[in-house]
């Protein structure tokens, strides 16, 4: 069947009343769980969890695009209006959507944040259409050594490219193959430093670390900051709805974000901080108002955020071709479809056509309900974020203890969100990136699995980690980015007075 | 620099170095190599704790040198709150003891009350003055969670463990 008769046939799953109704809850509790601050997409997901455990496969993985979806929006909608992005991606929203929210003109940052989603989601998804299906193509070519090879760069890059100190996005992706480890080894049945207890035998949940780093840790931060002064602004003074103006303003910058954002996020390091920053730069360097940015310029917005819906419909390329995660969010969903006994992958396009195209299908669907649905309900999102501060964190805590004391009603889940919660707080504290935590942590027992693979065709030969071209390409990057960039750092330097490499970096 | 930060945090590449330690311990209990695959289970994780030490060193280095681990301004992943406030001891144990409430009080009490306790204790850590209203604001959250997840097939244990054994 031609990529068009499946994606036709995917639409004919997701068009079932009750698929229907799935991604319209998940887009709601999406939007409604994702406006809470702080709270982003992979969060939203992973308090939503347990909801979906009585349903069918495809059904939940339908609400969970729109969930994904919703949550995106929600997330877009509190960085505007309150300056707290629940992801990396969003914060270049904030930087301008803030601004224009400042001035009155939030409900124009929300508009033009909703119809460039709509556009890039969009786009982005009828090119996941057609690229998905050729790279799982490509993908039947990758041995074992070009799998494990493949992970290792995305552990370097990750380290690098999530937060503000490779060392410490290492140490971040060391900590979460570490606890990756714990529990039963796959392959020989051994159980691996659970040190005797029981508990530890089933591993980490990856839920529960997600929930504790991102929410729990937060929570104690925010508290530990002390009380906050109030800004009594009214964010949608200057009128509910874009000008003539701002139509022309935001259509190139919708497009241009898209253009960025969508390969990027295909290559399996992507993920959506670097087209956010991209887009902003390059739509400050078009603009005919570059003045205008840092205090409220709608390109500013327009674009990051363009850029990060399309990349998040680009990271699901690498997630469902290759089974690989490149954000906290597509971990997330990794830990849905291993709970469902789906190994994302090649194979997935074979064996189960019928949710992979019934997924892509409500994607289009989930993307549109939100338009739908949100343009006329903005008011009721913006009413939810007058909730007092104090009463709005406790509820984020009722729920997340929904979301882990829902997975199994066990004490020692609750035990582990506390202490991964303070494990959270420190992180916090001290600049570590979460995100790291996360992908290593799913990431890790995969690569594992590939190395021994690897390993045990060539009789233990490490040679045959780097014999085959994929496999030394690959290797070579990775080595390439943890020692290129102090190396240049170091012969910029070197020579007084050269500072070509400087120069040339801000210039992408 | 962050005040609330101390400015030689060496229990950080420690607590590292003594995961990676912690790793590196439990390899030992491993095979490392096996007679027909050539890698044990114990390989993988000695590399981590491995990378966990020396990860740690490295980190140990930059303390050492004074590196500030704050972020550069306007790169704040959640820019919620200045860095530059200090820690307030004060609603930070609080908020902690909330958050460790569930675990004395979430199998003997049920959802419902739990949630009050929380809901009251976080309230209360970031500023909240109505004690009463939170604890009745936090009942009622907790009981229409645990009925709207209940509905939705979330078990969420029982609704209140002390009624049901009387």
């Amino acid at each position: 069947m031609s990529t068009l008769d499946l994606l036709l046939h995917g639409f004919g799953v997701a068009f079932q009343p009750i698929n229907l109704l799935m991604a319209f809850i998940g887009s709601l509790l999406g939007t409604a769980i994702g406006v809470l601050p702080g709270i982003g997409p992979a969060l939203t997901i992973a308090l939503l969890m347990p909801v979906t455990t009585s349903l069918e496969p495809a059904s939940a993985f339908i609400m969970f695009a729109g969930i994904l979806y919703g949550a995106m929006y929600g997330g877009s909608t509190t960085s505007i209006l309150l300056n707290t992005p629940g992801e990396s991606g969003s914060m270049m929203t904030a930087l301008e959507g803030n601004q224009m929210a400042r001035r009155g003109r939030g409900a124009a940052a929300l508009a033009t944040a909703a119809i460039g989603s709509f556009v890039a989601g969009t786009i982005g998804t009828l090119a996941l259409s057609f690229v998905a299906p050729a790279v799982s193509e490509l993908a039947f070519i990758f041995g074992p050594e070009d799998y494990f090879a493949l992970m290792v760069l995305s552990f370097t890059t990750i380290s690098v490219v999530l937060g503000n100190s490779p060392l410490r996005g290492a140490i971040a992706v060391a900590v979460g193959l570490g606890l990756g480890v714990i529990g039963i080894d796959a392959q020989t049945g051994q159980s691996r430093l659970t040190f005797g207890s029981l508990d530890l035998l089933d591993g980490i949940p990856f839920t529960i670390v997600l929930v504790s780093l991102f929410a729990v840790g937060e929570i104690i931060y925010v508290a530990s900051r002390g009380p906050e002064r109030s800004s009594g602004m009214n964010p949608l003074s200057g009128g509910i709805w874009m000008t003539k103006e701002d139509w022309k303003r935001s259509w190139k910058p919708w497009l241009r974000g898209t253009a960025l954002g969508f390969p990027i996020g295909v290559l399996p390091a992507g993920g959506s901080e670097i087209p956010t920053f991209l887009s902003y730069a390059v739509e400050k360097r078009l603009s005919k108002h570059p003045e205008e940015f840092g205090s409220g310029a709608i390109e500013g917005v327009a674009g990051p955020e363009a850029a990060n819906n399309a990349a998040a419909a680009g990271i699901l390329v690498p997630l469902l071709t290759l089974g690989l995660p490149t954000s906290a969010t597509s971990a997330i969903l990794l830990s849905a479809f291993q709970g469902y006994g789906l190994q994302p992958g090649p194979l997935l396009f074979v064996n189960n056509a019928e949710l992979v195209w019934g997924l892509i299908a409500s994607l289009y669907i989930g993307n549109f309900m939100l338009i739908v649905l949100n343009l006329p309900l903005a008011g009721m999102w913006v009413r939810l974020l007058m909730i007092p501060r104090p009463q709005l964190y406790a509820g984020i805590v009722i729920f997340a203890l929904v979301g882990v004391w829902g997975l199994s009603t066990s004490w020692f889940d609750l035990l582990l969100m506390f202490t991964m919660g303070l494990l959270g707080y420190a992180m916090r504290l001290y600049d570590f990136p979460a995100a790291p935590v996360l992908i290593g942590l799913i990431l890790g027992p995969m690569a594992e699995q590939q190395l021994r693979r690897a390993l045990a065709i060539s009789q233990g030969d490490p040679t045959a980690l780097v014999s085959t071209p994929i496999s030394a390409t690959l290797l070579g990057l990775a080595l390439c980015i943890v020692v290129l960039p102090p190396l240049l750092r170091y012969l910029a330097r070197r020579p007084a007075g050269d500072d070509r490499y400087a120069a040339s970096r801000p210039t992408h | 620099m962050s005040a609330g930060v101390s400015p030689r945090p060496w229990w950080v590449p420690g607590g590292v170095i003594a995961f990676g330690g912690v790793m590196l311990y439990g390899a030992t209990q491993l095979g490392q190599s096996d007679a027909h695959s050539g890698v044990g289970p114990g390989l993988f994780v000695t590399i981590i704790g491995i990378a966990l030490v020396v990860l740690g060193v490295a980190l140990g280095v930059q303390v050492a040198r004074g590196v500030a681990f704050t972020s550069p301004e306007g790169e704040d992943a959640y820019g919620e709150v200045d860095d530059e406030d200090r820690t307030h001891r004060g609603p930070l144990l609080l908020a902690i003891a909330s958050l460790a409430a569930p675990l004395v009080l979430m199998q003997a009490a049920g959802f419902p009350v739990t949630a009050a306790v929380v809901f009251a204790g976080v309230a209360r850590a970031f500023g909240s003055r109505r004690p009463v209203v939170d604890i009745l604001t936090g009942a009622v959250l907790g009981a229409v969670a645990w009925f709207f997840f209940n509905w939705l097939g979330v078990n969420l244990g029982p609704f209140l463990p002390l009624l049901s054994e009387r």
